[in-house]
């Protein structure tokens, strides 16, 4: 009968679930929730977005606007967002608690004006990154204002000129 | 040990060798060898003589490379800490090869299921569509290289089954609220269980395929591999990057390796206590259900404290781990564990002397040692059963060599055997673990150079709390080029046939979970009577019931 033991057992530990919501979750401070994007700090590199393993962190460009969007539904919890971030503009915090009925809820975004591409017109990434950018690397400076392709196929132009195929 | 101990590497050489087998590379733990189709069966029945297990086969679309179907079969001797990756060629118009199952039974599944998915025909054994769905069309392969992960053929029609008058209601297997669905189609004449047939893969992720598509990278892989399951995640995503690290030869600083190791163990210890608890409430002693996950709930504070999550530890990373570890954590660490212990301790006393536990898991469900080392069985199920096997001693990764642990040994091969030999390992785990925080070196914790050339090959293995998990890796570029993964219930599942064969239907729930696949997923079983003819659905905890 040493089986009845258990009473004491179970005596001696009392309860061990908690009246959650009421009494608050058992979480610790270890916890990894969910991230914060500090728009104030947010350049709209794009880099979270990358790097985000379950495309939670995603960047399009809506007219002229560019638009880091957050979608908590598919986020892992796994904080990469915060590790690439170049700006630490990414905080991870310990919150989870995201139930909602409208799937907006779960929706955060940051918007910020797309540069156009001086040549084509084209979008060449947030205005604040590539202000930014153009203070700080100064030889990149020149190429800034254009898009990628034109910028490509400006650099093509420039070293046929460089080196000229040879007429045969 | 292996039924013939006493091979030397030199000796399985010379022998693949003497077969007219061609030694590709020889590596650390892996000889890569290639073989001509013809002679296929007389290596893997010598590999087979020789004392070898086998792992699993790994069928790969090599056209745009090589222009050739590639079977990979990895064999692997324990006590030489060896693996032998044998590869056959396949020409892509008559893809066919013959099959090693009369040899070596354990490669049954895995054949059918590179037969599905990357099209290679086997001779010599009857073929069944295993992993594809019945209405997949024929001819479409999944994994070959010019079928596109997000592309959805439309489905074959397929002919509306007659309906008989006794229609039995499926509530299973597509059951939404658990992971991985299995289902069991039980035989019984009256109270006996004459046969099983077992039916899976209905929640195919096509996890693999993806791995290889544009929309990865290799380090999205590890929280994709974390989530292959949904208790010992971070087995997979351990065994992903020891496979990775090795094929690109990557050095991992020690520190990280003590921190994977430590996690690893610390999975094994929520694992066992989880599936103790199960074995309980099926036994239908709740209470005990109750106080085992109350004791391992401190086992997954462990692993938030250690990683910032309880299941899905998020820590890997090419080269190494994320973050550190600093004192506060590893303090807190050892305090649980030393509270897990008293506990366990004190409430497995109780557990073990609740008449029902003992009188129905003693005798029940017996795995003959002859019939697991056959199937190749793995983890706790072979170690019931008398087989010495455990990747931690026999091919050492990661920190295990460090840390010394007893690996627990059982000879019964009854549903209690595979009830103590977990129980054992909680506490050699409780050990580990305070072995690798004393001990663990300072330094980094991510190796400098990542550098991942593409196509380097490689096999490694980890052992899961279920058995054996095995990761074959072959690089590509930005990802893997093939990846495969075998989970160790994949190994176990056949072996319930022998387990369950002649015994009585009221064990089949215990020896079922016995194999501790993950457990919800066994949910519903299909109970034939044979004698009577009918056919009646049921819930497992209802044939515990009685
Ligand atoms: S925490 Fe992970 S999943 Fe969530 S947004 Fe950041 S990178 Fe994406
Ligand atoms: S990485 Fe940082 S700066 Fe760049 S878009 Fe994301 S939050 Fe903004």
């Amino acid at each position: 009968m040493s089986y009845v033991k258990l009473l004491r057992v179970a005596a001696k530990v009392g309860r061990v679930t908690r009246k959650y919501p009421a009494e608050g979750s058992l979480v610790t401070e270890y916890f990894r929730g969910t991230i914060e994007i500090d728009p104030a700090m947010c350049w709209g590199c794009g880099a979270c977005a990358l790097a985000c393993p379950p495309n939670s962190l995603t960047t399009k460009v809506e007219g002229d606007r560019i638009v880091i969007e957050y979608f908590i539904g598919r986020c892992i919890f796994c904080g990469r967002c915060a590790d690439v971030c170049p700006k630490e503009a990414i905080t991870i915090t310990k919150n989870f608690e995201h139930a909602s009925k409208s799937l907006e809820d779960l929706k955060y975004r940051v918007i910020h004006r797309v540069s156009r591409c001086s040549r084509c017109g084209g979008p060449v990434g947030a205005e604040e990154e590539v202000r930014n950018v153009s203070e700080r690397a100064y030889p990149v400076k020149a190429s800034l204002d254009l898009c990628p392709s034109c910028r490509a196929e400006l650099l093509a132009e420039a070293l046929a000129k460089y080196h000229p195929r040879r007429s045969r | 040990m292996s039924v013939s101990s006493g091979t030397t590497r030199e000796a399985v050489i010379e022998e693949l060798s003497r077969l007219g087998a061609i030694i590709e590379g020889i590596e650390r733990d892996t000889l890569f060898v290639t073989v001509k189709r013809d002679v296929l069966r007389d290596v893997a029945k010598s590999l087979y003589n020789l004392g070898a297990y086998f792992r699993t086969c790994v069928g790969s679309d090599e056209i745009q490379i090589r222009g050739y179907l590639a079977l990979y079969h990895i064999f692997s001797f324990d006590e030489l800490g060896l693996n032998v990756v044998l590869r056959v060629d396949i020409p892509k118009l008559h893809p066919s090869v013959p099959s090693i199952v009369t040899e070596v039974p354990a490669a049954d599944w895995c054949e059918l299921e590179a037969r599905d998915m990357v099209g290679i025909e086997f001779t010599y054994r009857p073929v069944k569509r295993l992993v594809l769905p019945e209405d997949w069309p024929e001819g479409i392969y999944p994994l070959r290289k010019d079928f596109s992960y997000d592309s959805r053929p439309p489905p074959k029609q397929l002919p509306r089954p007659e309906t008989n008058k006794e229609v039995g209601l499926p509530l299973g297997p597509y059951h939404p609220a658990l992971h991985e669905p299995e289902y069991f189609e039980i035989y019984g004449k009256g109270e006996t269980v004459e046969d099983i047939v077992y039916r899976g893969f209905h929640v195919h992720r096509g996890i693999e395929k993806l791995a290889e598509s544009r929309r990865v990278t290799y380090e999205d892989i590890f929280y994709l591999a974390e989530r292959i399951c949904g208790i010992c995640g971070f087995v997979h995503s351990c065994c992903y990057a020891l496979a990775l690290e090795k094929a690109a030869g990557i050095e991992v600083p020690e520190r990280a390796m003590y921190v994977r190791s430590v996690l690893l163990e610390i999975e094994r210890i929520h694992s066992h206590l989880l599936w103790l608890g199960v074995v309980a409430h099926i036994l239908g002693y709740d209470a005990g259900f109750m106080h085992t996950w109350r004791i391992r709930e401190k086992a997954m504070v462990v692993a938030e404290i250690l990683s910032g999550s309880r299941k899905t530890y998020g820590v890997n990373t090419v080269g190494g781990i994320r973050f550190d570890l600093d004192r506060d954590r590893i303090a807190k660490t050892l305090n649980y564990l030393k509270v897990i212990k008293e506990e366990f301790t004190e409430f497995l006393k109780i557990l073990l002397s609740v008449p029902q536990i003992k009188s129905r898991a003693s005798g029940t469900g017996v795995l003959p040692r002859s019939d697991a080392r056959a199937l190749s069985v793995v983890g706790p199920v072979a170690r019931a059963s008398g087989l010495y096997r455990d990747v931690r001693k026999d091919y050492p990764y990661l920190a295990y060599s460090e840390v010394s642990f007893r690996v627990p040994l059982y000879t019964e091969g009854d549903n209690l055997a595979r009830i103590l030999v977990r129980v054992d390992e909680v506490f050699e785990s409780i050990e580990i673990v305070r072995q690798l925080l004393d001990k663990i070196p300072e330094g980094p914790v991510r190796a400098e150079s990542r550098e991942i050339p593409p196509l380097k090959k490689a096999v490694a293995a980890i052992e899961a709390p279920r058995g054996e998990d095995v990761h074959f890796i072959i690089t590509g570029v930005g990802r893997p080029y093939r990846w495969r993964v075998r989970a160790p219930t994949y190994q176990n599942i056949p072996a319930l046939r022998a387990m369950l064969r002649g015994t009585p239907l009221a064990d089949a729930p215990l020896t079922i979970a016995s194999i501790d696949p993950c457990f919800s997923c066994t949910d519903r079983v299909v109970v034939y009577d044979r004698v009577s003819g009918r056919c009646v659905r049921l819930k497992l905890t209802d044939l515990a019931g009685g």
